[in-house]
């Protein structure tokens, strides 16, 4: 979890690699646990076009709409602790190999789901699955890959998320428009999750397992014995060294806990962390990752148009991630978080304005479209980059496990609280009033940015750590130092 | 023979630090830090003019068992433990504990307990 701060880093021992067989190696073991990213982005995003037909199959009520969306976020809030605490335990690689089967009989559990209950239970199995594969997949890419590449291969994963909230997007309006009103069109949709999920499990099934978690169980024969599967020789040798000190360096990130927050600047950094997990998903942004059909159709699309034109909401995710991992490298990151919650915050309330100014119809969906649009631009190209790097970047070495995993809970639990109450918000207060109540907490959001986070980009984590240390301390010699 | 003292990252801890580097230096002893914070002590902090040993915490190690370990591991050595204290709401210790009440109740040695004006 710490691999953007490694990015920038020299490569080891001052030997590059040197082009060879291991090259395509290293590029197969990123493709392969990217499948893992691509389950991810498909598995959250195809409840998105499968929900309108489900909801009539099943006799789904806005509660149990609710529920069987949200249901994949509280078992991902339980898979990313649990994923977290096993791939640690007993590999990277294991660790994947059992989130690909738990991602394949989820996927089988909500296509033959035959009643409400038991999707919801699948539902929760395939969040494990993604929940595991959040935590697992982007640190098993970071510990194979060469330093100076691991900040590219990680955001790789990222991409790999959106890419899969666009192919589920674009699966659902091409499924759909294949079958037309068959009642089990839904199904076709979730089927379609477990394809990636086999070829996940048979990919990792040879791909090595991290260097450095070997190394951290002490086996430094089989540690480079991988590493000279995915560097030149030379480098392998050079890179040992490394690879043992950020094996240390992870264990010494599991120091801190709870206790410490005794410690008044560290609770304040902690409460700053959870902050920003928080306002990432309070926008709203899942309300469109997972009810944009339902949106459109709302706004005066009929099914088919609404899942088709719903694909331009996973196109612009995709667009926009590549601007934001741009942006990152050229742009403070605080300006940048507040630029993207003043434009999502303003897409949404023109949404608001607009679901009430315009007579529903194609003139006012066409409209939505775009202001839905204009909100991911905001959202994916620079809230949520902005979000993962800054988790990455505040907390001090030592608390880095704690911090980071408690704000990735606090993530996952607000976008379940989203994802619930959304359609019985809109139910209970009509679509403009839902966007409203997000327009309020996107102010809130932007004041908290505005006067609690602090400038992470362009500082080593030591001298952050100083400033932060300075301002939230109350011991009296560290402030006016 | 040396004192122990543990070292949090507040007032208190700043306190039972300076007692601990007093109580050494009347006894002409040695001092044994455990280091509670996150980051190492400043360089300034350390005293100079007595033999100092300053213990890191080890990952997966709550604080009040790295203490309790450090004196363990110098069993026969350490004469007296030296640990600042304020008080905490029940609900605080509800939640994080009192670190205070662990090592007064834990520790077989003497403690001497720092408040802070």
């Amino acid at each position: 979890m710490t691999q953007t701060s490694e990015a920038s880093r020299p490569p080891s021992g001052g030997v590059a690699d040197a082009p060879g067989p291991h090259r395509r190696r290293l590029k197969m073991v990123t493709v392969v646990a990217t499948f893992g990213g691509l389950l991810f982005g498909y598995d959250t995003g195809v409840i998105n076009g499968a929900l309108p037909y489900m909801a009539e199959d099943l006799g789904l009520t806005p509660f149990t709409e609710g529920l069987v969306t949200s249901s994949l976020l509280l078992g991902a809030a339980l898979g990313a602790i649990v994923g977290g605490r096993l791939s640690d335990r007993r590999g990277r690689r294991r660790n994947i190999l059992m989130l690909a089967v738990l991602f394949f009989v989820g996927a089988l559990g909500c296509t033959f789901a035959p009643d409400t209950g038991i999707m919801v239970v699948a539902r929760f199995v395939l969040g494990i699955a993604v929940g595991g594969a959040s935590v697992t997949v982007p640190t098993y890419l970071a510990e194979v890959s060469p330093a100076e590449r691991r900040g590219r291969i990680v955001t790789q994963n990222e991409l790999m998320i959106v890419s899969g909230q666009l192919l589920a997007f674009t699966f659902n309006a091409g499924i759909a428009a294949a079958f037309g009103d068959a009642a089990d069109v839904w199904r076709w949709m979730l089927v379609v999750a477990t394809l990636p999920a086999v070829a996940l499990w048979l990919g990792m099934l040879v791909m090595p397992e991290s260097p450095r978690w070997l190394a951290s169980m002490d086996r430094f024969s089989d540690a480079l014995a991988v590493l000279k599967q995915v560097r030149s020789a030379q480098r392998a040798e050079a890179e040992m060294a490394e690879v043992k000190r950020l094996a240390l360096e992870d264990k010494q990130s599991q120091t801190g806990g709870w206790r410490d927050l005794a410690t008044p600047w560290i609770r304040r950094l902690v409460l700053i962390g959870i902050g920003i997990a928080i306002i990432q998903q309070i926008t709203g942004v899942n309300s469109i990752m997972y009810y944009g059909t339902q949106i459109l159709t709302n706004a005066g699309f009929d099914t088919n148009s609404a899942l088709t034109a719903n694909i331009a909401n996973g196109v612009i995710s995709v667009l926009a991630t590549f601007v934001g991992i741009y942006l990152l490298g050229k742009v403070d990151r605080k300006p940048m978080l507040l630029v993207g919650q003043l434009g999502t915050t303003t897409a949404l309330l023109l949404i608001g304005v607009f679901s009430i100014v315009l007579p529903a119809g194609e003139p006012r969906a066409y409209v939505v479209l775009s202001l839905t649009v204009t909100f991911l631009a905001f959202q994916q190209g620079s809230i949520s980059p902005v979000t993962w790097l800054m988790l990455s970047e505040i907390f001090p070495l030592k608390l880095r496990g704690f911090g980071f995993g408690l704000a990735g809970l606090t993530l996952w639990l607000t976008n379940f609280a989203v994802g619930m109450t959304f359609p019985i918000m809109v139910d209970a207060l009509s679509i403009s009033t839902t966007f409203f109540v997000f327009v309020g907490l996107g102010v809130l959001a932007i004041s908290f940015v505005a006067k609690f986070v602090p400038e992470t980009r362009g500082r080593s984590l030591e001298v952050l750590e100083q400033e932060l240390h300075a301002r939230f301390s109350d011991r009296p010699e560290r402030t006016v130092a | 023979m040396t004192v122990a003292v543990a070292v949090t990252d507040s007032a208190e801890g700043i306190a039972a630090l300076a007692s601990a580097h007093a109580e050494a230096r009347l006894r002409g002893s040695g001092l044994l830090i455990a280091n509670l914070r996150l980051n190492p002590l400043d360089d300034a902090e350390i005293p100079r003019d007595v033999d100092v040993k300053v213990v890191e915490r080890e990952p997966g190690v709550e604080v009040g068992d790295h203490v309790l370990r450090l004196l363990d591991d110098h069993r026969d050595e350490v004469e007296l433990l030296v640990i600042g204290m304020k008080r905490r709401s029940p609900v605080g210790k509800l939640i994080l504990g009192s670190l205070t009440q662990e090592l007064l109740l834990s520790a077989d040695v003497p403690v001497l307990a720092v408040k802070v004006a």
